[in-house]
């Protein structure tokens, strides 16, 4: 089969394509043939060995397709099925092995390319609305690059709650996508203080909810944004890691909340991970869920779409096609 | 003095040592005391530099007047807490000299013109006023709380800072719910019997840790289901074992520093960390990463006044405990009363950690 892998680790250019035997089913796994693979930073990491792999590798998370062959063990799948998963290496290829315990069905009135890319930034999205602060309605919500790949859809999932959204984003261009995606007030941070312009929003009184994958540079002005008893969410760190914070930081601000959640926590369970995929499918099959599939590239170009990834070119969601 | 030697003396001869043979005086003095019932002069304990237990002397200070929304309120009894231990040492901040002291109950002797609800004569407790360790305390009127009548001095003390925070720690700060697992840390002291009593009333399991077995004990009459005395066994491994390697959803944490790193390996996945407190030091910055990693847990630093901010919640938290009190479902545990003289004896007994429940200064 046709794979990209990556033998040492660094730039785009270290993404080739090579011919690889298609993988056989361990007892629990099931293999299927790729309709569509997301594009996600973590593979951009992986690939430059931020997060450390064991060469060589190929890349990518998340996808789509069909079972081709099941394990002896393999009981929640069978041949034929239309299954989505993440969180499995091996991804950028044509076929893949995944634990069948993982995969998820596609229900009809969802596409191969939605589930694909669904799979993480939905579920991600999903979680802190839904679980690590679930949002009431009139609650207020401030959610940072909410034109991004989660942030758009987390507006989205927020505004249908009934939330009021305030929303941070770079460029009136994504300030346009933000309020599409039903943000009540978009900040331009490029030319207002986040801080500031969110207290003049709330008329002083604090956000309920900080949703953070900005990190480093945004996340003390968020605590400043809180209401007593606040919740801080910091689900990644796309201007980089936050320093150790002093816990009585969070006293003094209010009594603050700070969690850290990754998706993994969040889908532990094949009971939780079915819950969640299905909410996240019905959304999209309702249209409560609009994607922005706006970036197909074929699997021989996947340093193309590593290049555009990371040079913030792209507003949406990148899928290869094997 | 040293506090050390304050500390390891007897009781009543330390706090005499300590305070000086005014206080003797002072008690037989008619003269004296007839002005004090006057209004104009009081005893309080004053603090005049910070440090041990030793800087708390007893002293004569004019009587305070009530501000335009202020009550004065005749203490019956002033509640020692850890706080007053951190305002006396300069840990917390204060001007110079004060009178510590942030709790009690009493009656309301003077109001000021722009009191609304409180007369004179009326029963009530508050938290959060500087200057109990005293006869008279001034207080905003949004501070006092009625105290019904089945309800003790003693009591409504025990109810204040404790009863609070353990009330607003298991209904918001992780709102518990029967069938889950909380840790509760110092499960003996005064928020820790008060805590585990709510927990085990809520139907929680509650696993909790003392120091001693005679603490376990008492912590085991209030409710918890299992007890691990840490001075002897790692509560770490003992968490991992009684709850079959999950870990518990909620750890209640008035410890800081010594609990804190295993704190996160006992936590459920998604799990609650509650410091509310720093017994043993504060806890040292902490990288958001590692919450992550031990999957993905939430941590909070709360502070029990961010939890009665409203007149509305501090009522609201306060008639519960009542409630709770009068209906025999909470339990006041008063470690032991003190004269007022004898409140730097208090202090030592409260940092050596040795009584389990309420300690009180009797003006």
């Amino acid at each position: 089969m046709k794979a990209i892998q990556v033998k040492q680790t660094g730039g785009p250019e270290v993404m080739e394509l090579v011919e690889l035997p298609v993988p056989e089913p361990k007892a629990n796994e099931a293999v299927v043939k790729l309709a569509a693979s997301g594009v996600n930073f973590i593979d951009v990491y992986h690939r430059e060995g931020r997060y450390k792999v064991p060469l060589p590798f190929t890349p990518g998370q998340e996808g789509s397709g069909q079972v081709v062959a099941v394990g002896s063990d393999a009981k929640s799948v069978k041949i034929g099925d239309s299954v989505a998963w993440t969180a499995t290496l091996g991804s950028y290829a044509e076929y893949v092995a995944v634990p069948a315990d993982r995969l998820v069905p596609i229900p009809p009135g969802v596409t191969d390319q939605q589930a694909a890319a669904a799979m993480l930034q939905g579920m991600t999205a999903h979680y802190l609305a839904h679980d690590t602060y679930p949002l009431k309605r009139g609650e207020t919500a401030l959610v940072h690059a909410a034109a991004g790949g989660v942030g758009s859809l987390l507006v989205q999932m927020a505004h249908n709650i009934g939330a009021r959204v305030l929303a941070t984003v770079s460029t009136e261009e994504k300030a346009k996508l933000a309020r599409q995606a039903g943000a009540d007030e978009i900040i331009l941070y490029s030319q207002v203080d986040f801080e500031a312009e969110t207290k003049r929003l709330m008329d002083g009184k604090g956000v309920d909810v900080v949703y953070d994958s900005v990190g480093k540079t945004t996340f003390e002005k968020g605590l400043n944004v809180l209401r007593p008893r606040g919740m801080m969410a910091l689900f990644g760190g796309s201007s980089g890691a936050v320093p150790p914070l002093d816990p009585i930081i969070l006293t003094q601000k209010g009594s603050l909340f700070l969690t850290r959640p990754s998706l993994g926590n969040y889908i532990a369970t094949r009971e939780e991970l079915l819950a969640r995929s299905g909410a996240v499918f019905a959304m999209i099959a309702s249209g409560t869920l609009k994607l922005r599939i706006q970036h197909t590239y074929p699997l021989a170009e996947a340093q193309r779409a590593h290049r555009e990834l990371e040079g913030r070119k792209t507003t949406g969601k990148l899928l290869l096609i094997p | 003095m040293a506090a050390k030697d304050l500390c390891t003396r007897e009781s009543v001869g330390a706090a005499d040592e300590c305070i000086g043979p005014s206080s003797r005086n002072l008690s037989d003095d008619d003269n004296r005391l007839r002005k004090r019932d006057k209004g104009t002069i009081m005893k309080a304990i004053r603090v005049q530099h910070t440090g041990g237990p030793e800087v708390m002397e007893l002293a004569e200070v004019p009587s305070p007047q009530p501000k335009a929304s202020e009550a004065v309120v005749k203490v019956n009894v002033a509640g020692v807490n850890s706080i007053d231990g951190q305002f006396r040492d300069g840990r917390l901040r204060t001007p110079l000299p004060f009178i510590p002291g942030q709790e009690g109950a009493g009656m309301v002797t003077a109001v000021g013109p722009q009191v609304k609800a409180l007369k004179v004569g009326d029963r009530v407790a508050w938290s959060g006023t500087l200057g109990s360790y005293a006869e008279y305390v001034a207080a905003p009127e949004e501070h006092l709380v009625p105290v019904p009548p089945a309800i003790s001095d003693d009591q409504a003390t025990a109810a204040m800072m404790h009863g609070l925070t353990a009330h607003y720690l298991v209904t918001d700060a992780h709102k518990l719910k029967a069938g889950e697992t909380a840790l509760v840390h110092a499960a003996a002291g005064g928020v820790g019997l008060m805590v585990v009593q709510m927990a085990h009333a809520i139907g929680a399991r509650v696993i909790g840790t003392a120091s001693s077995d005679e603490k376990a004990q008492l912590a085991r009459e209030a409710g918890a289901d299992e007890v691990i005395v840490f001075t002897r066994q790692d509560f770490e491994t003992e968490v991992k074992r009684l709850t079959g390697g999950k870990g518990v959803e909620v750890v209640y944490d008035g410890v800081g520093k010594a609990t804190f790193e295993k704190n996160l390996n006992v936590m459920r996945l998604r799990g609650m960390l509650v410091v509310y407190g720093m017994s043993s030091g504060a806890v040292p910055p902490v990288d958001p990463a590692k919450l992550s990693e031990k999957g993905s847990l939430y941590m909070a630093r709360t502070t029990l006044a961010h939890f009665t901010a409203t007149r509305e919640e501090l009522l609201a938290r306060t008639s519960a405990l009542f409630s709770m009190i009068a209906d025999g479902k909470l339990k006041v545990r008063i470690a032991k009363k003190y004269p007022l003289a004898e409140a730097a004896q208090a202090h030592c007994d409260m940092e050596a950690r040795t009584l389990a429940g309420k300690l009180l200064l009797v003006p």
